[in-house]
């Protein structure tokens, strides 16, 4: 290449590295909402109330206290102050609730750790506290069918439309690349006529938008790495560069990685498909 | 895999690079070329003249194989073309020169690397074929303008370059479509001067022109297409006879 870029040449450049950052950008925003998906299904299962039912009165809410704290799968538990539920049903309400109204509490909210699914968690809470001679049940997060399990599908959103995204930016390359063929056009007919085969005619066009595939991918999915991370500073207060080192997982650099190979893929195809049909133009007349 | 036959292999090793015979060709329902006989030997000049729309560019795409016979028999250096794959069509085409009348460069490359084109197909590195590129360029005369892009070139620099492009790769079989078209009597005559030198390494070569004076240039083998057919006249010895022995 003589000139750096020249015509066509730069405006495919370009759109290559558009459609990479495009595609790196909504797979890192997939990454993310399916990371905000995967920490609210966590919260929300890993927490739970427990509501004492007898005895009544602070000795039983002590007993309660005490019988939790070395009750399994709770990691943390704490009664519900009248401020605080105050405050939970101001949240949902939507309206202004004095804590002073409110009748004396018998909840405590508390933490679980990850659990196996064949556990009984639930049960085996109940049963600690029995053993502490309390009678309570505990509330956890309702299933899918009470409206939880949103986050599942929310990440299925996310991947499935990522992917089609991906797909969309794929045909864009592809039908991009097909512009380098017909700008090669002459030089197609030249190979042609020089005796190369269609395979030897494509395949050369192919290389070179290929080439031009891996680089424009790399700088698009750099910018949108970049874009990520500027994005994400500015999105989480006193983020600084060092923790969200310690945030970003290995899979999450997944789309930057990906994204330069399937832009050359892509143009690669294109660009042979194109000067595969040129050159058979060209090698027949009749 | 070329599929040979042995009797056109010895007609190949015999002399005769093509042989035409009955040759029907066309373009869509139109019949163009009837009945061609023809063959070319190693080392003769044969220069096919006629009108305008007589059929010579046709006749020089069926020499070229861009166009496939309708009937009849085509060998060429040695294959039965109605039998040959696209393969080894391609790879007949990488014995065969040709100077079309309004050649197709790679307009961004010099014209050094335009020559150099047959021989990088075949594989060569630039180290292999500078020196070879080089002589072609002093050949035509081309001189410094070798380092000049396509586009920057004269009509007649753009003739010479596609004559060297034709002889790179030192073909069997070199033809040339109306190669004076567009350029002085002096220019036209250099041109064709050019190529029929390539008989003295044992090429065939082709010429179709309307210009009947180049039967003058040198020892050639007459031929007239009119009207889609095509008619031997005979070898034409006399000419400015200044290259010759």
């Amino acid at each position: 290449m003589r000139r750096a870029l020249p015509g066509v040449e730069r405006a495919l450049f370009w759109t290559l590295v558009f459609a990479a950052f495009a595609a790196v950008a909504v797979a890192l925003g997939a990454r993310a909402a399916d990371r905000i998906a995967v920490s609210y299904e966590q919260q929300r299962t890993n927490y739970a109330i427990v509501r004492v039912i007898a005895p009544e009165g602070q000795d039983a809410i002590n007993a309660a206290q005490t019988a939790l704290n070395t009750a399994p799968h709770v990691t943390s538990a704490a009664p519900m102050t009248a401020g605080r539920a105050a405050a939970l049903l101001q949240q949902w309400g939507g309206s202004d609730v004095a804590a002073g109204d409110l009748p004396p509490l018998r909840l405590f909210e508390i933490e679980l750790a990850p659990a196996e699914a064949q556990a009984d968690v639930n049960g085996d809470i109940v049963a600690a506290l029995a053993q502490g001679g309390v009678t309570a049940e505990v509330v956890g997060a309702p299933d899918t069918g009470s409206g939880g399990g949103l986050a599942g599908v929310v990440r299925q959103i996310a991947l499935w439309g990522a992917a089609a995204f991906a797909a969309l930016m794929a045909v864009i390359v592809w039908l991009a690349a097909r512009g380098l063929a017909a700008r090669r056009r002459e030089m197609v007919t030249v190979m042609c006529d020089l005796g190369a085969t269609q395979s030897e005619t494509a395949g050369r066009i192919a290389d070179e938008a290929a080439m031009t595939g891996l680089v424009a991918g790399l700088v698009g999915a750099i910018l949108a790495g970049i874009t990520a991370l500027v994005v994400l500073m500015l999105a989480i207060p006193g983020a600084q560069l060092e923790t969200l080192r310690d945030m970003i997982l290995p899979i999450d650099l997944l789309p930057i990685a990906a994204a330069p190979i399937g832009v050359a893929i892509a143009a690669g195809a294109g660009a042979r498909a194109a000067a595969a049909s040129i050159h058979r133009q060209a090698a027949r007349l009749g | 895999m070329v599929r040979t036959n042995p009797v056109d292999i010895d007609l190949y090793e015999r002399g005769a690079v093509v042989r035409f015979a009955g040759v029907d060709a066309g373009y869509g329902a139109a019949t163009v070329l009837a009945g061609i006989e023809f063959e070319a030997r190693a080392g003769e000049v044969s220069l096919v003249t006629g009108p305008a729309a007589a059929g010579k560019t046709t006749f020089t795409h069926l020499l070229r194989l861009a166009l496939e016979p309708r009937s009849g028999r085509a060998v060429m250096l040695g294959v039965d073309i109605a039998r040959a794959s696209a393969r080894a069509k391609a790879n007949l085409k990488k014995r065969i020169g040709y100077v079309a009348e309004n050649p197709v460069f790679v307009e961004h490359w010099s014209a050094f690397d335009n020559i150099a084109m047959p021989l990088r197909l075949l594989g060569q590195k630039p180290r292999d074929y500078d020196h070879d590129v080089q002589e072609l360029v002093d050949f035509v005369g081309l001189g410094d303008a070798a380092d000049l892009t396509i586009e920057k070139l004269s009509n007649a620099e753009r003739r010479r370059v596609a004559i060297a492009r034709a002889l790179a790769a030192k073909p069997t079989l070199i033809l040339a479509d109306d190669p004076t078209a567009g350029m002085s009597p002096a220019d036209g005559r250099r041109v064709v001067r050019l190529l029929t030198e390539m008989r003295r390494v044992g090429a065939a070569i082709v010429i179709t022109s309307q210009d009947e004076s180049l039967a003058d240039v040198g020892p050639i083998l007459r031929w007239r297409m009119d009207r889609g057919h095509l008619s031997r006249i005979g070898y034409e010895t006399a000419g400015d006879g200044e290259d010759y022995e």
